[in-house]
C-alpha cells in the first residue's frame, strides 16, 4: 500500500508517544498564573511536583475513575429498564432498591439518588412517576454529575498534595542552596590557605582624573581680603578643573579571602583654569590675588584691562600633591580569575608643586605661586576596584575612584575644596 | 521527542533531563502567550538540538529556494511491519544536516521559516534538506522490503 512517508513517520511516532493527560496542563497554567511572581526555586519544584502529578493523573485517572463509572451508567440504565414497574412503586427506603449482586456501584449510586430525594421529595416524586423515556436522562445526568464531583474531589486532593510536595521539595532546595554556598565559601577559604605565601601584592600605577568643586565654580585665586575690593576679585571668571594625570605605586595586603589593606605613595596633579583674565605691566599698589610672583616677574594678574596696556590671559594653576593612600578592599564577588571590590579609605596629602602659569595667545610662562594652599591636606576616598589575575603572579588592577579633598586653602572652606574622579590601571606583582 | 534527535536512549534520557531543568529555569520567561505544553515542547527541542550539534558537527550548503521543488514523497510498505524502533534507526541513520530538518519539520511540526531561523539556514536549504531526506528514507524503506 503507498503511503505519505511523512504521514508513515508521524502516525507511528505519534502512535508511541506518551502524552501527559491533557487536563494536567491547564492545572500547570493556572499554577503558573496564580503564581506569576513565585522565586524561581519554587518554580523549580512546582514543576518537578506537577510532573509526579501528572503521571499519578494518568494511571490512575484514566484507568479508573473514567472506566468504572461508565459501567455503573450501564448497568443502570439496564436496570431501570428491566425493572421499571417495581420503581413505579418503590418506596422512599433505598433498601428497597431492585439490585442484582455484581451492582454495587450501582447501589451506592441510588444511596446517593434516594439521600438526596430525602431533601427534595418533590423532585423525587417527579422522578418515579414519569415514565422510562424521561428517567434516563436524569439518570444519566446524576451519574454524569457524581462523576465529575468524584473527578473534581480527586483532582482537588491532589492539588492539596501538590502543595505539600512543593513545601517538600522547596524546603530540600533551600538545604541543598546553603550546602553548596558552604562549600564555596569553604572552598575559597582553602584557596586562600593555599594561596597564603603571595598575600602581598605591589601594583605601579598610572592614572588620569578630572578636577571639580561641588561648590560655586569660582577661582580660589582672588582674595577676600582685598580691602578695595568688595568681592572676591576674580568673582567673574569662572575656574574649572583640566584633565591631571597621577601615577605611583600601590601596595595590598591581603588580610582575609575578602578583605585588603592598601597603601601606596603617588604623585597627584590637580589643575585648575581661570579663564578671561588680563596680563598688565602696570603694578598696582595693592595685590588683590592670593598670588606670590616670582622675582623679576613684572606683569600682574587682573580681571579687567588696566589702563597702559593689558593682554588676555588665562591662569593655569598646577598643584602636585604627594599622596599617601590607606584604604580598604572588600571583594563583592568574583572567582579564581576575577575579583571585583569596593575600595573606601583617606589619603594624606603633602604639597609638593605649586605653580602658577600665565598662558597668552603667544606664550606660556611661569609666574608665581598660590599663598593660600596649606601645606598638608587630606582626601576621602571610594571606588570600585577590579582585579584580573593574569597569572599566579601577575594580576592586573584597574580602579575607578572619587576622592574629596579636605582642607586645602587657608581662607577658604572645605565647601571649596576640590574633588577629583579618575581611573586608576597597573599591572601588579603578587610575592 | 528526545529520542529522534539522540544517537542512544541514553542520550535521551539526558536530553529530557536537561530539558526539564532548562523549564524550571526560564519558567519566568513563559509569558502565557500561547499554551504551556508549546513552550515546554519548543524548550526541548532546543535543548535537543543544542547537545545534537554539540555531539555532531552539522554542515548546510546553502541552496537557493527557487530551485527547490516541493514535493510529497510515497512509499510502498506493509505498516504493520514498521516498528518505532526501526523508524527511529532509519532516522539515526540519516546524515546530521537531514535528520535534523526531517525531525523538525515533519515530527515537530516546525515551518522551513522556523527552520530556517533555528538552524541558522536559508529557507532554500531547509527545502532541499527535506527533499533529500525524505528520499534516502524512501530508499532505506524499500531496502528493506526487498530484503524481506
Amino acid at each position: 500500500m503507498k503511503k505519505n512517508i511523512d504521514k508513515l513517520f508521524r502516525e507511528k511516532m505519534s502512535k508511541s508517544k506518551i502524552t501527559a493527560p491533557t487536563e494536567s496542563w491547564p492545572i500547570i497554567e493556572a499554577k503558573l498564573k496564580r503564581k506569576k511572581n513565585i522565586r524561581f526555586g519554587y518554580m523549580f519544584s512546582l514543576l518537578g511536583a506537577i510532573s509526579l502529578v501528572s503521571f499519578m493523573l494518568f494511571s490512575t485517572h484514566t484507568e479508573n475513575t473514567l472506566s468504572k463509572p461508565l459501567q455503573k451508567n450501564t448497568s443502570l440504565k439496564k436496570d431501570v429498564k428491566s425493572k421499571d414497574n417495581e420503581v413505579n412503586e418503590i418506596n422512599i427506603n433505598h433498601d428497597n432498591l431492585p439490585l442484582s449482586e455484581p451492582q454495587e456501584d450501582s447501589k451506592k449510586l441510588y444511596a446517593t439518588i434516594a439521600t438526596k430525594k430525602d431533601s427534595k421529595n418533590n423532585a423525587s416524586k417527579f422522578l418515579y412517576n414519569n415514565t422510562t423515556s424521561e428517567k434516563t436522562p436524569f439518570f444519566e445526568e446524576k451519574v454524569k454529575d457524581t462523576i465529575i464531583e468524584k473527578q473534581v474531589r480527586k483532582i482537588d486532593s491532589l492539588v492539596n498534595n501538590l502543595d505539600s510536595l512543593v513545601d517538600l521539595v522547596k524546603k530540600d532546595f533551600k538545604i541543598k542552596r546553603k550546602k553548596l554556598l558552604k562549600k564555596k565559601d569553604s572552598s575559597e577559604v582553602e584557596n586562600f590557605k593555599k594561596n597564603k605565601s603571595r598575600r602581598w601584592n605591589i601594583i605601579p600605577v598610572f592614572g588620569i582624573s578630572n578636577t571639580g568643586r561641588l561648590s560655586k565654580n569660582i577661582s580660589t585665586l582672588g582674595t577676600l581680603r582685598a580691602v578695595t575690593y568688595p568681592n572676591e576679585y576674580f568673582d567673574d571668571n569662572k575656574s574649572s578643573g583640566l584633565i591631571s594625570y597621577t601615577y605611583g605605586f600601590n601596595v595590598v595586603f591581603r588580610a582575609t579571602n575578602r578583605l585588603s589593606i592598601q597603601t601606596g605613595v603617588f604623585s597627584k596633579e590637580l589643575r585648575f583654569l581661570t579663564e578671561n583674565l588680563f596680563l598688565s605691566e602696570f603694578i598696582p599698589d595693592v595685590n588683590p590675588t592670593n598670588i606670590i610672583y616670582n622675582p623679576g616677574v613684572e606683569v600682574r594678574f587682573s580681571n579687567t584691562p588696566e589702563i597702559g596696556g593689558s593682554e588676555s590671559a588665562n591662569l593655569n594653576q598646577t598643584i602636585v600633591y604627594m599622596e599617601m593612600p590607606f584604604e580598604l578592599k572588600y571583594r563583592v564577588f568574583g572567582s579564581s580569575k576575577f575579583n571585583t571590590n569596593l575600595v573606601g579609605g583617606f589619603s594624606f596629602l603633602y604639597l609638593n608643586k605649586n605653580e602658577i602659569r600665565a598662558k597668552t595667545n603667544t606664550s606660556s610662562r611661569s609666574i608665581g605661586r598660590a599663598s593660600n594652599l596649606l601645606t598638608t591636606s587630606s582626601s576621602l576616598n571610594i571606588g570600585l576596584d577590579i582585579e584580573y589575575h593574569l597569572s599566579k603572579r601577575l594580576v592586573f588592577n584597574s580602579a575607578v575612584m572619587f576622592k574629596k579633598h579636605y582642607n586645602t586653602y587657608k581662607d577658604y572652606n572645605n565647601e571649596y575644596s576640590p574633588y577629583n574622579v579618575g581611573m586608576h590601571v597597573g599591572i601588579g606583582y603578587k610575592f | 521527542m528526545c529520542l529522534k534527535y539522540s544517537r542512544t536512549y541514553q542520550d535521551a534520557q539526558d536530553t529530557l533531563q536537561d530539558s526539564f531543568i532548562m523549564i524550571f529555569k526560564d519558567i519566568k520567561k513563559f509569558k502565557h502567550k500561547g499554551s504551556f505544553e508549546g513552550w515546554a515542547k519548543r524548550v526541548t527541542v532546543n535543548v535537543a538540538l543544542q547537545k545534537f550539534r554539540k555531539k555532531t558537527s552539522v554542515t548546510f550548503d546553502s541552496i537557493e529556494e527557487s530551485k527547490i521543488p516541493e514535493k510529497e514523497v510515497f512509499v510502498d510498505v506493509e505498516e504493520k511491519n514498521i516498528t518505532l524502533n526501526l523508524l527511529l534507526s532509519l532516522i539515526r541513520g540519516l546524515p546530521p544536516k537531514y535528520q535534523l530538518v526531517f525531525n523538525l519539520y515533519v515530527l515537530d511540526e516546525y515551518s522551513h521559516q522556523e527552520i530556517s531561523e533555528i538552524l541558522n539556514i536559508s529557507v532554500g536549504t531547509s527545502k532541499s534538506n527535506l527533499s533529500r531526506a525524505r528520499k534516502l528514507l524512501k530508499g532505506q524503506i524499500e531496502n528493506l522490503k526487498s530484503l524481506e
